[in-house]
């Protein structure tokens, strides 16, 4: 190194290294064998600090999964499929905590939540409807199907409703083909559907959270 | 307890056995998921309350599924020593009366499908018959069991146990021969006998792809390493196929001794099953089994008292489609992106962890352990010297018989569709067949006397992928089904390759265009063009067989394609852009029904008055078409 303040000359020994574009073929070996990739990168403490859970036991229960999945190889899946389940999508605090847990990066985390259809990044209602799509439902007219919900709804697939009691969905094939066209909503499946069908299922999960909401209420 | 010994297994067998077939009455439910959407929960809790009410002496049961989902619910009354009645199409009411015949010691003749006069216990070659000379006579007319073209024409190898025991009780896997395929690997075959047996068997993998089982597994026993793994591919992935369901909810231990038996074979102590997480029951059920094989000693350490040890965990997939593809199923597994990678190295050579792995399909697993016990020689009796043995097909869509159905190779398109499916429903004009889902193509009329095997799909530009086939009818547009497919593949695309990413992209908005009307001539000929580039360039499968369906329907359908961009008609009627409703003035009375059923308010007209359909306000839903008593809408 020489020159002065202002105008230094610098000879670099240790060059980073580039993907040359023109050669490179996609394949990802680079990718998996980087040993400074799954370092998590330390920010200060100030940086580091999490967005807050919605309620204070939150915090438990993404312990508590982690925790059941630890020693498992591999265990990214099984940890997030679980945070989906008991939240319905992934918090950001959830990820948060997993990333400091499992010292894996956050943006590694996001990758695999954005890939897979079973996570959701953002809050979906308390029921899931899941109109299939599969190909025995598309022949039975199960477009339609969605059609209808979506006008019943007022939202289009991939939406909630309002009030957080309804989220749409497509899925691609839910096995029940024989009894096409089907639709699921949170665990009950319902097969030889049919747009006119539609409006007393979606009353009878309205009528039955009120239910649980009075019940909640006395009981609180 | 666990078990040691085949003394200890045979006592097992004798208590399921007294389990499976009690002293007393039984009755059976089939309660898959498919039979549980039909509204079997709530035949059971009715069967459950009026046998309670009426004090029956009864034993009720759950059990998988029989594969005959069209006529679901199913109800089986089993009378002890005599026979077994399969009941169709059951409702709460009629459940009741049931029992109500049962007490008074009377059949009940509604709602009959078929008698059951003798179980075939397939793994140890044995014929069991309820009765003991004769069949007894009824009093009612039933067909017997084997008479009726849906199950007559089956061959159940992968599905001998489904609908006929409690898939939540080892007790009765083993009571049917269960676990005694295993034994025999373990105690008395060598790990090369074992492999030997199952290549020659000519059994080939029933994932799709159709590659020789034996000879993947003798690929990963010669591959030295400290670790193996064998991985069962649950993510049933293609859209109208539930095989790998039927199997799992009905008799997961098929899949977990077949499973064990390849483990020891190639030499791997530990095993994943990755099924799919929209299948919560299958999931639950598979759980159970594990648990209950681990209780007994038939997975964990030194099964059977020798040297081999099995674990088995499941793995749950999260809604990717390409992890279907083996590479990508195993990136899913390691706790990755679920992206496919190059091949080779094989799975068999670098697989799981980067160790020698085996994978295979639910329907190839569970054919295992009925090679080992009855032989290669018997099982290549069935099927075709090409493609031996017997597949599993999920026969959906437009026949009059849907369900699951397992045949020997080399049976016809045709012999499926019309004496097993029943022909078309409603009695319309058979179209097209579609195989092997979003990989496969649609297979017109004129060739329905192909056999089904790996090679003649193949030559049709099908494939006979993982067994979904959906019939279709003259009410469906091709061009509309491809680009169903094409939409499929678009969405699950990886991304990681351009030909498949983009690709899928370009012919989906050029399927678009012709839906429209907005395509011309020449675009049929570059829908061809990138179609075959895509298969050429794409780096897995999913790529690789994306535009089968466009190029299928293009080369059978091609009348269908040019009526769509010349005439800007839908033949099918089914493209929106180019249909559009109306009502004849004289066939209409006037009853209302339209009008207040249209949910975009879009018909006009007073009480028995002609109505009209506005067609500004028209969404072309097809309510009033369907809803219509005296055919007054029509579609143009």
């Amino acid at each position: 190194m020489n020159g002065k303040p202002g105008n230094l000359e610098v000879v670099l020994e240790k060059k980073a290294r580039f993907v040359d574009p023109a050669k490179c073929t996609g394949c990802g070996t680079c990718l998996d064998v980087c040993p400074i990739r799954y370092q998590v990168q330390l920010p200060d403490d100030k940086a580091r600090a999490r967005a807050a859970y919605a309620k204070a036991t939150d915090e438990l229960v993404v312990t508590g999964i982690i925790a059941r999945h630890r020693d498992e190889r591999g265990n990214l899946l099984p940890i997030l499929l679980d945070i989906n389940r008991h939240f319905n999508w992934l918090p950001r605090p959830a990820l948060e905590q997993v990333s400091d847990e499992l010292k894996m990066p956050l943006a590694e985390i996001l990758r695999v939540a954005s890939f897979y259809n079973a996570f959701s990044l953002v809050p979906r209602g308390k029921y899931i409807i899941n109109v299939c799509l599969g190909t025995g439902c598309f022949v039975k007219g199960s477009p339609r199907l969605l059609e209808a919900l979506e006008r019943a709804l007022h939202i289009k697939h991939g939406q909630t409703t309002e009030d957080m009691l309804f989220t749409l969905e497509v899925v691609r094939c839910i096995g029940c083909c024989a009894l096409a066209p089907a639709m699921r909503v949170g665990e009950d499946t319902f097969g030889r559907l049919t747009p006119a069908m539609i409006p007393r299922i979606l009353k009878s999960y309205a009528e039955s959270y009120g239910r649980d909401e009075a019940e909640e209420e006395a009981a609180g | 307890m666990k078990l040691r010994t085949l003394e200890q297994l045979e006592d097992l067998k004798k208590k399921g056995l007294a389990l499976t077939y009690p002293d007393k009455l039984k009755i059976m439910v089939g309660m898959a998921t498919c039979g549980i959407s039909a509204g079997a929960d709530k035949v059971f809790e009715a069967l459950q309350a009026k046998i309670t009410e009426l004090g029956v002496d009864a034993v009720l049961e759950k059990t998988g599924c029989i594969g005959f989902c069209q006529r679901e619910p199913l109800v089986d009354v089993v009378y002890p020593k005599k026979v077994r009645l399969s009941y169709q199409a059951m409702t709460p009411e009629k459940a009741a009366a049931l029992v109500e015949a049962l007490k008074k010691g009377e059949v009940y003749p509604e709602n009959l499908l078929c008698r059951i006069d003798q179980e075939d216990f397939l793994v140890e070659g044995q014929v069991r018959p309820y009765a003991n000379p004769h069949p007894p006579d009824l009093g009612v007319e039933a067909p017997r069991y084997e008479d009726l073209p849906f199950f007559g024409k089956q061959v159940k190898i992968a599905l001998r146990n489904c609908g006929f025991i409690h898939p939540e009780r080892i007790e009765e896997y083993i009571a049917r021969g269960g676990y005694q395929a295993l034994h025999r690997a373990l105690t008395g075959l060598t790990p090369e006998e074992v492999i030997s047996e199952v290549k020659s068997s000519g059994l080939r993998g029933r994932g799709g792809a159709g590659f020789p089982t034996g000879l993947k597994w003798e690929f990963a026993r010669k591959n030295d390493s400290d670790e193996k793994y064998v991985i069962c591919n649950a993510d049933e992935g293609d859209p109208g196929a539930f095989m790998d369901r039927g199997i799992l909810e009905g008799d997961p231990h098929a899949v977990i001794e077949g499973m064990a038996i390849g483990a020891y074979a190639i030499g791997a102590q530990e095993g994943y099953i990755y099924c799919r997480a929209e299948y919560p029951l299958a999931i639950h059920r598979l759980k159970i089994a594990i648990k209950q094989a681990e209780d007994l000693g038939l997975l964990g350490d030194k099964i059977f008292g020798s040297n081999f040890s099995f674990k088995l965990m499941i793995r749950e997939g999260a809604g990717a489609f390409v992890c279907g593809e083996e590479t990508s199923l195993i990136a899913s597994i390691e706790g990755k992106v679920g992206e496919p990678r190059p091949r080779p190295p094989f799975p068999a050579q670098s697989g799981l962890w980067g160790k020698p792995t085996v994978i295979n399909n639910v329907k190839t697993w569970s054919h295992i352990a009925p090679i080992i016990m009855r032989g290669a020689e018997w099982y290549s009796g069935f099927g075709t010297d090409k493609a031996p043995g017997t597949t599993v097909f999920a026969l959906v869509g437009k026949v009059n018989n849907t369900g699951l159905v397992e045949i020997p190779l080399g049976m016809t398109l045709r012999e499926m569709i019309f004496d097993i499916g029943g022909g078309i429903a409603g009695g319309r004009q058979f179209k097209a067949v579609q195989t092997g889902g979003p990989s496969g193509g649609c297979i017109p009329e004129e060739f329905l006397d192909t056999p089904v095997d790996y090679e003649s799909l193949g030559a049709l530009g099908s494939i006979m992928g993982s067994g979904g086939m959906i019939v279709m009818d003259e009410r469906d547009c091709m061009v509309n089904v491809a680009k169903y497919f094409i939409d499929f593949t678009k969405d699950e695309s990886c991304g990681k390759c351009t030909p498949c990413r983009e690709g899928t992209l370009r012919l989906g908005e050029m399927l678009e265009a012709v839906t429209e009307g907005k395509a011309s001539e020449e675009d049929l000929d570059k829908l061809v063009k990138m179609s075959e580039l895509i298969k050429k360039t794409s780096l897995c499968g999913l790529g690789q067989t994306a535009p089968n369906p466009v190029l299928s329907t293009i080369r059978y359908f091609r009348d269908e394609y040019l009526a769509h961009v010349r005439d800007h008609k839908c033949p099918a009627k089914v493209c929106k852009p180019l249909i559009s409703f109306h009502i004849i003035e004289d066939l209409c009375t006037g009853c209302q029904l339209c009008r207040l059923k249209c949910p975009a308010e879009a018909v006009e007209g007073a009480k028995k008055e002609p109505h009209r359909i506005i067609q500004e306000k028209c969404i072309k839903c097809g309510t009033c078409y369907e809803g219509c008593k005296f055919d007054a809408v029509v579609v143009d």
